[in-house]
């Protein structure tokens, strides 16, 4: 025991000691809120000056309809967020700069747009032609077709003005043309044994936001796993080891003692993201909007971090089990990929499992070990299963941790005094069995 | 610890790794308090027996006993281990090192601290004890990678080519510890392939070759044995008729005297009468033991 708590103290002060573990902590929140913000910071930055568009309408009356279609300036509309909505519209509105030739006017002819449109006094013109309502094709001509949000914004605003003059022509009153254009509020209720509960959706979240975790946090320190496992051995440390602390214990000490990392590193965002919500969600509520935490029972949280641990460490263990294998970290990089795949496709089960979390396909999926813990916490907030199935999956899941371990500590025994070569798989089974 | 008790027994141990055979039913006996040398060629199955005896491998067949006991991981407490292929964390600190190694030899606290900078003395190295490892000198490694083994007070020494690659200061110290290890009753097993510190610091040897055992014994034992009945002689005045001589079976002539090589069963009393009734004025006749080397090569060369 004595032994076990000094690997782990080993592999927990090292690593949380080194300059990478504090760079990673701070770079990669900054990183992602880089990643989240920039895009988004850079997509509305509009190259300046409004897109001029002239509008050749053949048709006569289509011109007013189609520049509210377009500017969006419409009665306000029954909108259950009209602050939001509306200034989004008031931003975006902004950026066409309109004018109107009737058909057969002096400048409404091709060459003459066309001249204009070359010599950068206008952005681009559009022909409605006289037959438009009776399935004519429009013609839009730009300088630069690859902005497809003008594009969009443009065909968009045609589909609704040709819409709403068809209903005018039908004889549709204009309120009953405002009341088409609002959109039914699904309120989506779940319903469990205890009664009746909210937020299906923000559990669906939740578990999301769980698997991702465990994704991130297994990608991150997978390597490091495979990393420790490969440093013993290449640096040989591993036989002086070997001739003081049993290979079972000295693997568990590595997996917990970089576990303990991770979950120090994981702890130090949750708590800032902790901060930084609470702050938010002041902010938020000081202007009056609706906030509130997912409506989730506390034994939930509970399965959250019995699964995700039980993923982490299933998943670990196999990095640890590569780690035993191969002789180098570039190999190790290699022989990994695999592992990833399964990973991933454990996320894909997410959906299926969500579909219908009571098939025979959800439970038995939700008892293998790796993709247990996924489809388990899919299965407990959508139609939490019988305590039995959570326990047997937890049983299974928790012994495959054991077993790979046990596993891999006799790998790694024999595998340590190979030389130069990775193992082969009759020679692995074969190491098995021996030592 | 009396002298007769029996640190080490290997009862009949092999031990192949696919197709290689790396040790051949070996046995052997190592007593308490003795230093004992394992010696061999390179690829003669040194290092495979001391992994066997520190428990890092088992043994296909055959058994081993530590201090009366089979091997199990509690044992591995009471040995020390300097294997071979040395190996220490290179970004962790000297003292940080040297503390976890005691730690998983179950010793720590107060205790571990006096003994690390007792022996950070012992082998000159007290001003490293902060430095991170990888910055220290290859050699200076190694002696760390030695009070890593010695730390924790155990009782039987195993020493895995502990010489090599050591300059002639540190080797003589090194050699020096060893015997200060032995005369506080510990027990030492060592492999090397260097003979001529095998012959001075050896109690007991054991000689492999090619997976199998070629003789063991005490040093003295080992060299009566071999007993080739040579003879260092420096004469004046005439050859001593050396070439009629029924006795001799080969003579090599150095810068200023003659070795002389007996047959088998002469007597060297005879010989030495032989030369005095020649008329041949002998300064120097010495017995002499051949050397733990020449040993080692004939035994080597006619397996």
């Amino acid at each position: 025991m004595r032994k076990l708590v000094a690997v782990i103290k080993r592999e927990y002060t090292q690593r949380v000691r080194a300059k990478m573990f504090i760079i990673t902590t701070i770079l990669l929140p900054v990183s992602m809120l880089l990643f989240g913000v920039v895009p988004v910071l850079v997509l509305n930055i509009e190259s300046g000056n409004p897109f001029r568009l002239v509008v050749v309408d053949g048709t006569g009356k289509m011109f007013d309809r189609f520049r509210t279609a377009l500017l969006n300036r419409e009665m306000p509309e029954p909108d259950p967020d009209p602050t939001k909505r509306g200034q989004a519209v008031e931003n975006e509105s902004r950026s066409f700069s309109l004018e109107e030739l009737r058909a057969g006017s002096a400048g409404s002819n091709t060459n003459e747009l066309e001249r204009r449109l070359q010599q950068n006094q206008i952005d681009g013109y559009l022909i409605l032609p006289t037959d438009l309502m009776e399935g004519g094709k429009a013609q839009f001509f730009r300088r630069n077709t690859g902005d497809f949000f003008i594009n969009r914004r443009v065909q968009d605003a045609l589909d609704k003005t040709v819409r709403d003059q068809r209903l005018i022509n039908a004889k549709v009153d204009a309120k009953t043309l405002g009341a088409l254009d609002d959109s039914v509020d699904l309120e989506t209720t779940r319903i469990s044994k205890s009664g009746q509960e909210r937020d299906a959706g923000s559990g669906m979240a939740l578990v999301f936001g769980v698997g991702f975790i465990m994704y991130l946090s297994v990608l991150l320190y997978g390597q490091v796993i495979l990393g420790s496992v490969i440093e013993e051995k290449e640096t040989r440390i591993a036989e002086v080891l070997f001739s003081s602390v049993r290979p079972f214990t000295l693997m568990i000490g590595k997996l917990v003692g970089v576990s303990l990392v991770a979950l120090t590193q994981l702890a130090i965002w949750a708590l800032a993201f902790v901060a930084l919500s609470l702050y938010g969600i002041g902010a938020l509520k000081s202007r009056g909007l609706p906030t509130g935490l997912p409506n989730i029972p506390l034994s939930v949280y509970f399965y959250f971090i019995l699964f995700f641990l039980l993923g982490y460490f299933v998943y670990s263990t196999l990095y640890a089990m590569v780690g035993s294998i191969v002789t180098t970290p570039q190999e190790g990089g290699q022989l990994a990929m695999p592992i990833v795949l399964v990973l991933v496709i454990a996320f894909y089960f997410f959906l299926p499992v969500s579909r219908n979390p009571d098939s025979d396909f959800a439970f038995w999926i939700s008892l293998v070990p790796f993709f247990a813990p996924i489809a388990m916490l899919v299965r407990i907030v959508t139609q939490t299963p019988p305590f039995w199935q959570i326990a047997l999956s937890l049983f299974i899941g928790f012994s495959t941790v054991a077993f790979l371990t046990w596993l891999t500590s006799r790998i790694y025994r024999i595998g340590m005094l190979m030389y130069g070569k990775r193992a082969s798989i009759p020679e692995i089974v074969r190491w098995v069995r021996q030592s | 610890m009396t002298n007769n008790e029996i640190t080490v027994r290997v009862d009949r141990v092999s031990k192949s790794f696919g197709d290689f055979t790396a040790v051949k039913d070996l046995s052997l006996t190592v007593r308490a308090g003795r230093v004992f040398g394992l010696l061999g060629p390179n690829g003669a199955g040194k290092s495979t027996s001391i992994r066997m005896i520190v428990n890092i491998t088992a043994p296909d067949t055959g058994r081993i006993e530590l201090f009366g006991r089979h091997i199990d991981s509690q044992l591995q407490d009471r040995i020390g281990y300097l294997p071979e292929e040395r190996g220490l964390y290179k970004r962790m600190k000297v003292a940080d090192q040297l503390r976890f190694f005691a730690e998983l030899k179950n010793v720590s606290g107060k205790f571990a601290n006096e003994r690390i900078d007792y022996w950070l003395a012992r082998l000159k190295l007290s001003e490293w004890k902060l430095k991170r490892t990888g910055e220290l000198s290859k050699g200076m490694q190694q002696k760390i990678q030695f009070i890593s083994a010695v730390l924790h007070d155990p009782d039987l020494v195993i020493l895995d080519e502990p010489f090599s690659g050591l300059d002639p200061v540190n080797l003589e110290l090194l050699k020096d510890v060893v015997l200060e290890l032995k005369r506080a009753g510990k027990t030492i097993i060592f492999s090397t392939h260097l003979m001529n510190i095998a012959e001075r610091i050896c109690d007991d040897i054991c000689l492999l070759n090619r997976a199998e055992k070629v003789l063991d014994g005490s040093i003295r034992e080992v060299k009566k044995s071999f007993g080739r009945n040579s003879v260092a002689l420096r004469i004046e005045s005439g050859n001593g008729n050396l070439d009629s001589s029924k006795l001799i079976s080969k003579i090599e002539h150095h810068s200023d005297e003659i070795e002389v090589l007996l047959t088998a069963d002469a007597n060297p009393q005879e010989f030495l009468k032989q030369l005095i009734n020649s008329g041949a004025i002998v300064t120097k006749f010495e017995m002499i033991e051949p050397s733990l080397n020449d040993i080692f090569i004939e035994k080597v060369s006619e397996t």
